[in-house]
Formats: C-alpha cells, sequence, structure tokens
C-alpha cells in the first residue's frame, strides 16, 4: 500500500506525462526487441536477404535514435526530476513493478546507446555468417542496455543487466576473433560474478526492508543498519566496478573487446562499460552516500591504480586492439575517481567522461579494426607508414587519437578538467596522479598513430586500401559529435546537472 | 584628406574602437582562413595560399590597429563569454561553476599579438617559395594558419581556462610543423618529444588550474592579477600553496619556453621546415611559456621564493643554452640553442622583476631568430648538408644570404644599435638596479658565449672555402632571391630597428608600455649600455678570431666537447629513462595481467574444476594448487592493504 501511494505521489507531481510521451520510454527499451522478433521471420539464403535484414536493423535502431531525439526536445528543461516515468503493475505479489524513468544522468547515456547502435548497425558490413542470429542478438543487446539505464526498480534493472550477459558472450564468441572462446568465457566468468554480487545486495535490500518493494525510490528512505549499509555498498560496487573495468578485473573486458568483431567492440566498450560508471553513480554515490563515504578511500586506490595501470599498460602494449581496452579503462578510472569525490563538478565531469569515452572509444575500435583488417595484423611493430597508402585513414586516425587524448576543444578534454577540479578538494594527492596517468594516454594515442602511419612503410603493405566511404562517413559522424559537444556542451549542461545535484542532495544511507 | 580630419577630431577613431573587437577578428581571420582552405580550396594550390596570406595580412592589420589603440589608451579590457556555467548546490563562491572565455586587449597582448601576426606573415611569403610543390604546400599553409590562430588564442586569453585549450591547440601545432616532413628520418621522434613534453606542461598547468580554482573559484587573469593588487593573493593560499601554483606554471612554461630540464624538444624542432623553425622559435610554441609566466605575473610576484626560482632557472638555461650553442655542429640546431639562451634571458629578466625589458627582450629577438632560420633554410637547401663542418665559403657565393646572415648574427649578439642591444641593456639595468651581483654576472656572460656562438655561426658557414664533397659542384649554388629574399628582407629591417623604437622615449617607451603595477622600472643605466655593448661586440670579436681562421680549441677543453655538443646528455637520460624505467615498467604490468591476473583466473576455473572431480585430493596436492594458495594469499594481503591505505587516505 505503502509503494502505491509513494508510486503514484511520484506520478502526481509529475505533470508533463501523459500517455503518448511514456511510450517513447517504453518504445525505446522494446522496440530493439519487437525488432528481434520480427527478424526472426525474415529468410537469409542470399546477400540481398542478408543486406535486407541490416537494412531492416540499421532502421530499428534509427527508430530508437529518433524517439530517443524527440525524448531529449522534451526533455530539456527539466530540473532534476525523472521524467517519462512509467509505473505499471507487474510482479505485484514480489513488491516488482514496471518502473522506467530517465533523468539528467541516464539520459546522455541513452542516447550515446542510441547513437552507437546506429553507427554499429552501419559498421556491421562485414558480417556474412549467421547474419540473422547476429543481429537478433544485437537487437536483444540494445533491449538489455536501455532497458538498464531506464530502470527505476531493481528487479527489473537486474533483469535488463542479465539480459545484456547472454548476447554479449554469444556475440563475442561466435563472431570473433581466433581466440574468441577463452575472451567470451572470461567476459562472461567476470560478468557472472558481477551478477551475483549484483543479486545479492538486491535480495538483501529486499528482504531488509520493512515493505517488501524493489522500488529504488522507495528503498532510498528505508534506513539500513550501518552494518548492512557498508556490505550493500560494497557488493554493488563490486558488481558495478567489475563491468567498468577496474584492476583486477579487467581482463575480461580487454580481452573480449580486443577478439570481438567491430559492431560488437564498438557496444562494448563505448556503451556497455559505462553502465558500470552509470551504476556507481546512480546506486553507491547516490543511494548509499554514507555508506560509499566510509568505503571511499579504497574506491580512490582503485580508481588511481585503474587510470595509471591502463595508461602504463598501454606503453608496451603491442597489440592495438588490446591496446584500445586499456585506453578505455584508463578513462573509466576517472570516471571511478569522479564518483569517489561525490562533488557535483567531478560527477558532471565524469558524465561527460562517459559521453566522450563512449564515443572515442567506437572511433577507436573503428579506425583500429579498418586498419587491422587492411593490415592483417594487430601488431603495431609490424606496421609503419601507412599514411603513403591511406590518406584518409591517417588523417581520421589522427582525430581519433586527439579525441582519445581528451585534446582541447573536444568533449573528453571539458570532461578531464572537471574531473580535476571537481575532484581535487577531496583527493588532493590522487587528482594530480591520475593526470599523469591522462598524460600517458595522450602521449601513447600520438605515438601509437605515429608507429602505425608515419615513417618508412613496410615490405607486403603496398596494397593496402584506403577507408572506404562508408567507415570515413561513421568515423566522422562520430567524431563531430565529439567535436560538437566539446564546444557547446551548455545543451547537455543543464539537464545533467540539475540531476547530479539532486542525486547528491538527496543523501542516503 | 578625411584621414587627417580623422586624426584632427577631438575623439579619433582610436580613441572610440573597441580594441577587443580587433583582437576577436585577428583571433578569428586565421581560423576562417583555414576553415576556406579546408572546405573550398583544397584543391587549389595558388587561392589556398593566396587565402592564407590575406588572411594573415588581415589579422596583421588587426593586430597593429589594437596596438594603436593601445598605445593611446593603454589599459586592460575583456570581451567575455560564457562558455558553461551551472549551479553547483554547494554554498559560498562555488556556488556556481563557470568558465569562460573571451578576447582581452592590453598592451602585454597588443605587442605580442604584433609579433605573432607579422612573423606568421612574413614566414609564409617566404614559404611561398621555400615549400615546394611536392612538399605539400596546402598542408603548409593550412598548418601555418592553425599555428596563428593557437597562438592569438594564447595571447588573447582570458582566463586559465581558455589558455589550456590554446596552449593545447599549440601542442598540436608544433607537433604537426615539427613532422611536416613525417617520411624523413628522426622527424617522427623529434616531433614526439616535443608533443610529450608539451603536454607534459599543459598536465601541469591543468592541476594548477584545479589548484587555482580550490583557491579561488576563479580562473580569470585579471581577477587574479586584482586579488594580488588588493593584497589578497596571500590571504588565501599561504606561502607555500602560492609557491606550488607558481611551480606547476613554471613547469609549464618550462616546457613549452624550452627552460633546462624540458629544453630537450626545442634543438630537435629544427627538424622543421626553415619557416616553421622561424615561426616555433620567434612567435609559436617558445613564446608561449614566457607569455604565460607574464600574463600570471601575479602570482610570481607575489612569491619571493617562485620570482629566485625564475630567475635560477632562467639564468641556467641561458648559460648551458649559450654554450651548447657554441659546441653544435649542426647549423639548425646552433641557432635553436641560441633561441634557448635568448628564452633563459628573458625568463632571468621575469624572475629580476624586468618585466617590460623581458617582454621587450621577446619582441626584439623575434627578428633575428626567424632571419637566421630563413636563411639557414636557404642555405642548407642549396649546400644539402646541415653540418656547418661542411659549409664555408658563402661570402663569396651566395652574397645575399650571407648578409642577411650577418644582420641577423649581429642583432641577436646584441651588437648596438641593432634590435637585441636595447633589450638586453634594458635587463642588465634591472639587475644592476637592484644590485644582484649574480644575475649581472651571468646577464654579461650570456651576453658574451651567445655572442661568440653567434659569431662561430657566422665564421662557419660564409668565410673561409667552400668544404669539397663527393657528387657536390660549389659552382651551381644560387644565392637565395625572389620572394624569399623579400620575406628575409622585412626581417632583416626588424632586426635592425626592432629594438631602435627606445631611442623615442618620451613618446613611446616599449619597456614603460607593457608594464606590471608594483614592478619599478629601472633607469637607463649607462655602465649597462656599455657592458652589453662591451660584451656583445668582444664576443663577436673573439668568435671572429677563432673560427675565422678556423682556430682548434684549447686542448685542455677538448674532454668537455662531447658532452656540450651532446647537450651535457639530457636527451640521452630521458631516451635512457624510458628505455631502462617506463618500458620494463609497462611490460612487466602486461606480464602481470597475462600470468598473474589472467593466470588467477584460470587457476580458478583449474581448481574448480578438480575440486568437483570425486577424489582424494590431499595425496594428489601438486605445485599447482600451492600455488593456487599462494596468489590466493598475495591477493588478500594486497586488498588488505589496499583497504589499509584506503582508510588512511580516506580519513584525512
Amino acid at each position: 500500500m505503502t509503494t502505491l501511494l509513494a508510486v503514484l505521489e511520484a506520478t502526481t507531481t509529475q505533470p508533463t506525462t501523459i500517455n503518448i510521451p511514456t511510450l517513447l520510454l517504453s518504445g525505446m527499451v522494446w522496440v530493439p526487441a519487437l525488432g528481434a522478433v520480427g527478424l526472426l521471420f525474415f529468410p537469409s539464403r542470399t546477400d540481398a536477404h542478408r543486406d535486407r535484414i541490416r537494412s531492416f536493423v540499421l532502421a530499428m535502431t534509427a527508430l530508437v535514435l529518433g524517439l530517443g531525439v524527440v525524448m531529449w526536445y522534451g526533455f530539456r528543461d527539466q530540473t532534476g526530476t525523472f521524467a517519462y516515468e512509467e509505473t505499471r503493475g507487474w510482479l505485484s505479489s514480489l513488491g516488482s513493478t514496471y518502473h522506467l524513468g530517465v533523468d539528467g544522468v541516464s539520459m546522455p547515456l541513452l542516447l550515446l546507446s542510441a547513437f552507437l547502435f546506429v553507427f554499429a548497425a552501419l559498421a556491421s558490413t562485414r558480417v556474412r555468417e549467421q547474419t540473422k542470429a547476429f543481429f537478433i542478438l544485437l537487437l536483444v543487446l540494445e533491449t538489455g542496455v536501455n532497458g538498464a539505464l531506464c530502470s527505476l526498480d531493481y528487479l527489473l534493472f537486474f533483469l535488463f543487466w542479465q539480459l545484456q550477459a547472454v548476447p554479449m558472450f554469444l556475440l563475442v564468441a561466435r563472431f570473433g576473433g581466433v581466440q574468441r572462446m577463452a575472451a567470451a568465457w572470461k567476459l562472461l566468468a567476470i560478468d557472472l560474478l558481477a551478477s551475483a554480487a549484483l543479486l545479492l545486495a538486491i535480495l538483501i535490500l529486499y528482504f531488509k526492508s520493512p515493505t517488501r518493494t524493489f522500488d529504488i525510490a522507495t528503498l532510498h528512505d528505508v534506513t539500513l543498519p550501518a552494518g548492512t549499509a557498508l556490505l550493500l555498498t560494497w557488493l554493488f560496487f563490486i558488481a558495478f566496478a567489475a563491468r567498468m573495468p577496474v584492476v583486477p578485473l579487467h581482463l575480461g573486458f580487454i580481452d573480449g573487446q580486443a577478439q570481438a568483431s567491430l559492431p560488437v567492440a564498438m557496444i562494448l566498450t563505448g556503451v556497455v562499460v559505462k553502465l558500470g560508471g552509470y551504476g556507481i553513480i546512480r546506486v553507491d554515490v547516490g543511494e548509499f552516500q554514507t555508506a560509499f563515504h566510509k568505503i571511499v578511500g579504497v574506491v580512490v586506490v582503485i580508481a588511481v591504480v585503474t587510470v595509471l595501470w591502463g595508461a602504463m599498460a598501454a606503453i608496451a602494449q603491442d597489440d592495438l586492439r588490446r591496446l584500445i581496452g586499456y585506453v578505455v579503462m584508463s578513462h573509466m578510472g576517472l570516471v571511478l575517481l569522479a564518483a569517489a569525490s561525490a562533488a557535483p563538478v567531478a560527477i558532471n565531469g565524469a558524465v561527460l567522461m562517459m559521453l566522450a569515452d563512449g564515443l572515442s572509444a567506437a572511433l577507436l575500435v573503428l579506425v583500429a579494426v579498418a586498419v587491422v583488417e587492411r593490415t592483417g595484423t594487430a601488431s603495431i611493430r609490424a606496421m609503419g607508414g601507412l599514411a603513403a597508402r591511406m590518406t584518409r585513414g591517417a588523417i581520421l586516425a589522427v582525430l581519433t587519437a586527439l579525441a582519445a587524448a581528451g585534446f582541447p576543444g573536444l568533449l573528453g578534454f571539458l570532461a578531464t578538467l572537471m574531473i580535476a577540479i571537481g575532484a581535487y578538494p577531496t583527493h588532493r594527492l590522487a587528482t594530480p596522479l591520475a593526470l599523469v596517468g591522462v598524460l600517458i594516454v595522450a602521449g601513447v594515442m600520438v605515438w601509437t598513430v605515429q608507429r602505425i602511419f608515419f615513417g618508412p612503410l613496410p615490405e607486403g603493405e603496398a596494397r593496402v586500401r584506403d577507408l572506404g566511404t562508408l567507415e570515413l562517413g561513421t568515423g566522422v559522424g562520430l567524431f563531430a559529435l565529439i567535436a560538437l559537444l566539446g564546444v557547446l556542451p551548455a545543451i547537455l549542461m543543464d539537464a545533467i546537472n540539475f540531476s547530479v545535484i539532486t542525486l547528491l542532495s538527496r543523501g542516503g544511507a | 584628406m578625411s584621414l587627417v580630419l580623422l586624426a584632427a577630431a577631438a575623439k579619433g577613431p582610436l580613441d572610440t574602437w573597441s580594441p577587443t573587437l580587433f583582437g576577436l577578428f585577428a583571433l578569428l581571420l586565421p581560423l576562417t582562413g583555414l576553415v576556406i582552405i579546408l572546405a573550398f580550396t583544397i584543391d587549389s594550390r595558388r587561392l589556398s595560399q593566396a587565402i592564407a596570406v590575406l588572411f594573415t595580412l588581415g589579422a596583421v592589420l588587426c593586430a597593429l590597429l589594437m596596438l594603436a589603440i593601445e598605445l593611446a589608451h593603454p589599459q586592460h579590457l575583456e570581451r567575455v563569454g560564457t562558455y558553461l556555467q551551472f549551479f553547483t548546490g554547494q554554498s559560498g563562491a562555488a556556488s556556481e561553476f563557470s568558465l569562460q572565455w573571451g578576447v582581452l586587449a592590453d598592451p602585454l597582448a597588443s605587442v605580442v599579438l604584433v609579433m605573432v601576426a607579422l612573423v606568421s606573415l612574413f614566414v609564409q611569403l617566404y614559404a611561398l617559395s621555400f615549400i615546394r610543390r611536392e612538399d605539400d604546400p596546402i598542408r603548409f599553409f593550412g598548418l601555418v594558419l592553425f599555428t596563428t590562430f593557437a597562438m592569438t588564442g594564447v595571447v588573447l586569453s582570458v582566463t586559465l581556462f581558455e589558455m589550456l585549450i590554446f596552449l593545447g591547440l599549440v601542442t598540436l601545432s608544433s607537433y604537426l610543423l615539427i613532422g611536416y616532413w613525417w617520411q624523413r628520418e628522426g622527424s617522427g621522434s623529434a616531433s614526439l618529444l616535443a608533443f610529450g613534453i608539451s603536454a607534459f606542461g599543459d598536465v601541469a598547468l591543468l592541476v594548477a588550474t584545479a589548484y587555482l580554482y580550490f583557491r579561488f573559484t576563479d580562473l580569470n587573469f585579471q581577477g587574479l592579477a586584482n586579488l594580488y593588487a588588493n593584497g589578497y593573493l596571500n590571504g588565501r593560499v599561504g606561502a607555500n600553496g602560492l609557491f606550488l601554483i607558481a611551480l606547476l606554471v613554471l613547469i609549464a612554461a618550462a616546457a613549452k619556453s624550452a627552460l633546462f630540464p624540458l629544453h630537450v624538444w626545442l634543438p630537435r624542432s629544427a627538424q622543421a621546415p626553415a619557416p616553421a623553425a622561424a615561426l616555433i622559435h620567434s612567435a609559436g610554441a617558445a613564446l608561449c611559456g614566457v607569455y604565460l609566466i607574464a600574463r600570471m605575473y601575479a602570482l610570481f610576484h607575489a612569491s619571493p621564493r617562485a620570482l629566485a626560482l625564475l630567475a635560477v632557472v632562467g639564468g641556467l638555461t641561458a648559460l648551458l643554452g649559450a654554450l651548447f650553442a657554441l659546441f653544435q655542429d649542426n647549423l639548425k640546431r646552433a641557432i635553436a640553442y641560441t633561441t634557448m639562451a635568448e628564452l633563459g634571458l628573458m625568463v632571468l629578466g621575469l624572475g629580476i622583476s624586468a618585466y617590460g625589458a623581458a617582454v621587450f627582450e621577446a619582441f626584439t629577438q623575434a627578428w633575428p631568430k626567424a632571419l637566421l632560420f630563413l636563411a639557414a633554410g636557404v642555405i642548407i637547401r642549396e649546400l644539402r648538408t646541415e653540418r656547418m663542418g661542411e659549409m664555408g665559403g658563402l661570402w663569396r657565393r651566395m652574397p645575399f644570404a650571407s648578409w642577411m646572415l650577418l644582420i641577423a648574427v649581429a642583432a641577436a649578439a646584441g651588437v648596438p644599435p641593432l634590435s637585441t642591444f636595447w633589450s638586453k641593456d634594458a635587463i642588465l639595468s634591472k639587475a644592476l638596479a637592484i644590485s644582484s651581483v649574480p644575475a649581472v654576472v651571468v646577464g654579461t656572460a650570456v651576453t658574451l658565449i651567445g655572442a661568440i656562438a653567434l659569431a662561430r655561426i657566422f665564421c662557419l658557414v660564409s668565410t673561409g672555402e667552400t668544404a669539397r664533397r663527393r657528387r657536390f659542384e660549389p659552382e651551381r649554388i644560387r644565392d637565395a632571391s625572389g620572394r624569399m629574399a623579400f620575406a628575409m628582407v622585412l626581417f632583416a629591417i626588424g632586426s635592425v630597428v626592432g629594438g631602435a623604437i627606445r631611442v623615442f622615449r618620451g613618446h613611446i617607451d616599449p619597456i614603460a608600455f607593457v608594464s606590471f603595477p608594483g614592478v619599478v622600472l629601472a633607469n637607463s643605466h649607462l655602465l649597462a649600455a656599455g657592458v652589453t655593448a662591451v660584451a656583445a661586440v668582444a664576443g663577436v670579436a673573439i668568435g671572429w678570431l677563432i673560427y675565422g681562421p678556423r682556430l682548434v680549441p684549447v686542448t685542455a677543453l677538448q674532454p668537455l666537447r662531447p658532452s656540450l655538443t651532446e647537450g651535457l646528455f639530457v636527451d640521452q637520460a630521458y631516451g635512457q629513462g624510458v628505455r631502462l624505467g617506463v618500458l620494463p615498467l609497462s611490460r612487466g604490468l602486461g606480464w602481470v595481467d597475462r600470468r598473474v591476473v589472467d593466470g588467477a583466473l584460470d587457476l580458478v576455473a583449474d581448481s574448480l574444476a578438480f575440486a568437483s572431480r570425486p577424489r582424494r585430493w590431499l595425496g594428489e596436492l601438486h605445485t599447482r594448487q600451492l600455488a593456487i594458495g599462494v596468489v590466493a594469499a598475495v591477493l588478500a594481503l594486497a586488498l588488505v592493504s589496499i583497504v589499509l591505505t584506503g582508510r588512511l587516505i580516506g580519513t584525512t
């Protein structure tokens, strides 16, 4: 009863959400799944069939993106509350409701996800075998990602979270590189560990609360014993940190994205790992502030180690694909540092960092896969002088390196600056150390581009093709987004900031 | 006629026009040119070049107008826009997070802006002929426009945030310029080194920004200067905090302006094409650091320790630069080392509060330095070598280039009445005024040794006989002509009259014009002028006497030679540091990832499989299982220590 009241209260204080806008959010979550079901009835015998499947998937993802953009227009004036909230009865005997909603923290990530799935569909021209299975899995993955981003109910959140694990495993295991099986198992193992922690935390929370409910907002007001709160914070932290990834749980991600095919790696590095950062901000920082403050020392150490580990390991890394994984990991360490500071400026920076890194990671994967495909090797040492053959590729690679290095004028720079300014007052040693990692990543990015594209051309690479129009278009589109947001971050900032302030000011166990 | 009327009017245009507007134009014109080239004329060489030159010319005019307005009314004006602003929900001054950018106009900015725009224009005129068709001239002109844009942005920055952005662009532009001939051996490592050191400086400045924001919640330069003028700077931060920020800013400046020990990129930057090197050394990245210190001078002036550090670092850099130049055989690198000496002298000047004089030194040395590089570019192209040991006798074969070289050498050495004499004299005057013996000694020594090094360059290149080499015919050498010669003459004019502005004291005093509140202007010492003149002339004479007849230096000095030629092995030390420290560490982490972290996963999997099999496991306990135990114990220990350190950090 109290749940119902709380839900009623939440819905009545939300005057803007009437039926049709409400469906937008459900649409963003379920349109891909419907598409996946529809895809079952498509034939996939000939190349024409496969092209039709791809066009259909592209249309589905574009539709989701369109819904996202429409939502964004209705969303801009939000002042920190959840928008497009939708509550339906579902498993009410358990106390779970179908409760969706977005705020300024999840909305940008939702848009990022919508964008990257479109780019991934664009980039999946090379999938020639088992095309139908591939696209079905991709669409299910999108449902899982989008659903997790806008669930306001722990059980729903957990189900969507689990909905990502299986497609991701299959996509890596069936469509990846030579060592894809090992990588996929590793990815799955760490994901299962995270899921176990997540489920345990959710169940403890469920049974400790006086009302049997999974609703996040309701559970926020439950007062827990300090010990329980601490335990829950740890469990949630482990679950999300494993996804992020942090040292020492990073190898599943590093290997997984190195072995995955281009579209899957784009999604994995660009969106899926960002969910870890999102979870930490949403649950650990937002719901368990007091308890999280107690473990903040550990979190900071892990964050700094992750930033520096990723940066240092990237220096001598010879495998181009793995190098990207380390760079992304280093950036996610910065997100963790920002979360640990729990300062509004830093958390804003963390959201921007996830956006920036999501886009630049997709760009990195795009360029890397293009290079690896053409040269037939992932070893950086074996490459060189490709600029002579790939002029477009060289230009795009330089832009990509700048984007990933957080170059001034691009979104990553602003994110780094905000994290530095926000985190410095609370972590005066950790922040400069983390910035050393940023410096190393910048150096590695430029050095890598130089080693691959400049210098003398080795034997046997004289016949390398330049980037195609589609690859170039995808890359330029991604870079344009990074540059646009770098110059005009104000278009996002207000919406993000109000939600961050709300999130931080609510306190919590 | 109308011009006369305008000038005679009670309130002329210079009184009513806004200098910041011209600053904004000067900033946006190069960018517009670049965008036009990229968007429309990327296929037409001539059109692209014309657009680049025209837009830079426009920037020059705007810069000159801004200077004229500032000369009429020396004041600080700003045109500020908000880049990002939001409420943070915190209390007090931190309740609003705001990042601003804009354009400012004050005497310092206007002088440096004119330099940047003019040098960029002249360098482009030279490059019209120098960058041949097969060298991709469109890329070059685009890069020069980009560099001009970045430098203009640095000069006109209103806040530290904006400065960070443009310093980053400068880092990128020098990376691209130094690596311009990317097919050539050594250009990759040189440009990477420049990028790395420059980015290191940028990150140091980022840390400084975070700290400044933490203390002042204001990144505006003028806000900082006002705080200092009102005496609040020391109240908000302790003396140590102030010194710390100053130190971080100095690191950033040292990375850009090649101060010891971050100077290694400067000599290697001579890899760039001659006009690009001229731009970098006289009005590009090398100038940024000095400008940064001048712009944030309040921080240094508030902390005596920081000022002393500036003087020491500057003096050391100047001495080492002059010495390295004396022993360097590569022509462009020798010139680069003389730049290092001049940059050190500027920072020394800033350290002894010779504020206007140091900025004036930056202004006067830009012309001869650019001229040196341009002359070297012509000479190297004709002789097809960069080694001075293989040159000689160009006085007869390339009279024009030799004359230009001579003017540049004399002006850079400080021979009166050429340009740098006036600024060196002003710095020395200040040193005498505060009666600082070390500063006087270092200043004089740098002038003397620098003059010897410069005279050596001229002697080795122009006097004596042209060295004979295989497949090289000295008879086929052609002198510079056409647009290259024209650009060089422009720089030569600057070298001759650049410093003599001081003669018109009373009307315009460049040193009093660029001033910092609280810095006392030193009267010109006759003694200072005398010492500077004698040191410069004596230096040139000594150089002439030793290197004209190619005398072999005293044998006692021979052991010193290799270490000085190699720049005291600082370069090699960095290389070794990376090779022996960073790379093994990085490989070690990779190994840990593969063997330990990954291995642990495998072990867990194996042990689970092992445990699930029904058997008498005690008898089968092997090394592998022991290893599991060890790894688990180590991991547990690591976890505990992380938790403990985390506690410690968390509580502070």
